[in-house]
């Protein structure tokens, strides 16, 4: 299974929140992680993309105060998601390696 | 965020469907979004979701037959009928006296206008309505895109284009005739043409089942007052666009009687939405019907 940069971030971000990864948080982790913004439209349409290649499951979270008493997107990774994202990791330590940025020689 | 910021996240919001505007409503809440950058979210989110659902042929579809030809004969036939009525209106105001009734000349004169009149103008309405309601059942989520397209069609395709009424306004720019002949068509194309695509699109966008029988009826009355307009609606591609029937019959004057009428295939192009509207019809009445079985 290929994967995007973007989608790569997001499924480690996934991965790292466990049972709390939704919408805010996930965004929030993206843009600790990377320094960059990351756009609504970025993340949701990114969330359907990869639920539509079986590799996140998604389901509606319960309403919350803070929320305005609406519910959260709640986002977890599956199997697949798992393998994908370990194979685009395995990728690019591999073609990294031996590089000048790269911290194992 | 502001209360104007509010309203507005909430109507763009209802272009995405509910589960996602709830999620993305609770989101900006829960980050206290402030509302420039709330409203450049929502619209990035919303323009991404519309411009996925435009890999799909339906909104195509409903672009390419419905909302630019229909949009542009539109624009000719109410741009024509708004300055004829306006002519009418003018004439007939001055002369009005109702002591011409008694006269059978006059009274059969008035009548005909009144008649081609009034069958124009709900023709216009029918046909408004029917493309609006097919925009919306052809593709709801981008209903509201292809009847602003249609809208924007009938307002350009007419734009900068001469007709005798424009003449008459630049030689005589009295306030009856900037009334006459600039505001009355404007206001006759919002309220006879604009208004029904909306309303036929609100109504094809809440996905309620026409009936049966008011649906035939329906059409077969939209049929009638097409085939009186009809030859109005040939007409005004003519005169509109500055292209005359090759052929002027026998008598040398354009558009009588005895013209032959090589346009006469738009009022078909007119009917099309109509007759959608009938098939959608006979197909959920039919498909009621399975489902009783």
């Amino acid at each position: 299974m290929q994967l995007g940069e973007f989608e790569y971030l997001m499924l480690t971000a996934v991965a790292r929140l466990g049972d709390g990864a939704y919408g805010v948080v996930i965004r929030q982790e993206i843009e600790d992680a990377t320094g960059r913004p990351c756009s609504l439209g970025a993340l949701y349409t990114t969330i359907d993309r990869l639920e539509s290649k079986g590799l996140i499951r998604t389901s509606m979270g319960d309403p919350t105060p803070q929320r305005g008493g609406r519910p959260k997107r709640m986002v977890r990774i599956t199997p697949k998601g798992t393998q994908a994202a370990s194979e685009f990791y395995n990728a690019v330590m591999r073609v990294s390696r031996g590089v000048a940025w790269s911290s194992t020689k | 965020m502001t209360r104007v910021g509010c309203w507005i996240v909430a109507h763009l919001t209802q272009l995405l469907n509910e589960e996602e505007r709830e999620v993305v409503r609770g989101d900006l809440a829960e980050c206290h979004t402030p509302t420039g950058r709330a409203l450049r979210e929502v619209l990035g989110l919303v323009l991404r979701r519309q411009a996925a659902l435009w890999f799909a042929l339906e909104p195509w579809l409903a672009l390419l037959t419905v909302a630019i030809p229909i949009g542009f004969l539109l624009s000719h036939a109410s741009r024509s009928w708004a300055e004829g009525a306006a002519e009418n209106i003018l004439l007939y105001g001055r002369l009005w006296d109702f002591s011409y009734l008694a006269n059978p000349g006059w009274r059969a004169d008035v009548i005909s206008v009144a008649v081609r009149m009034a069958a124009a103008w709900l023709a216009l309405v029918g046909w408004s309505w029917t493309s609006g309601v097919v925009l919306a059942r052809l593709s709801r989520p981008t209903a509201w895109l292809t009847a602003t397209m249609l809208c924007l069609t009938v307002v350009m395709a007419t734009w900068g284009t001469n007709t005798v009424a424009h003449l008459h306004r630049n030689h005589d720019p009295s306030l009856q005739h900037h009334i006459t002949f600039a505001v009355f068509p404007r206001l006759f194309r919002i309220f006879l043409v604009i208004v029904p695509v909306v309303w036929g699109a609100c109504v094809g966008i809440r996905g309620r089942s026409f009936r049966l029988m008011p649906t035939v009826f329906g059409v077969l009355f939209l049929a009638g007052v097409t085939a009186v307009a009809s030859r109005g609606l040939e007409s005004s591609m003519s005169f509109g666009r500055g292209v005359l029937p090759a052929d002027k019959g026998p008598d040398g004057f354009v558009v009588s009687a005895d013209d032959p009428r090589p346009l006469w295939f738009l009022s078909l192009v007119m009917m099309w939405p109509a007759a959608f509207v009938l098939a959608d019809a006979i197909r959920e009445r039919q498909a009621g019907r399975e489902s009783r079985a």
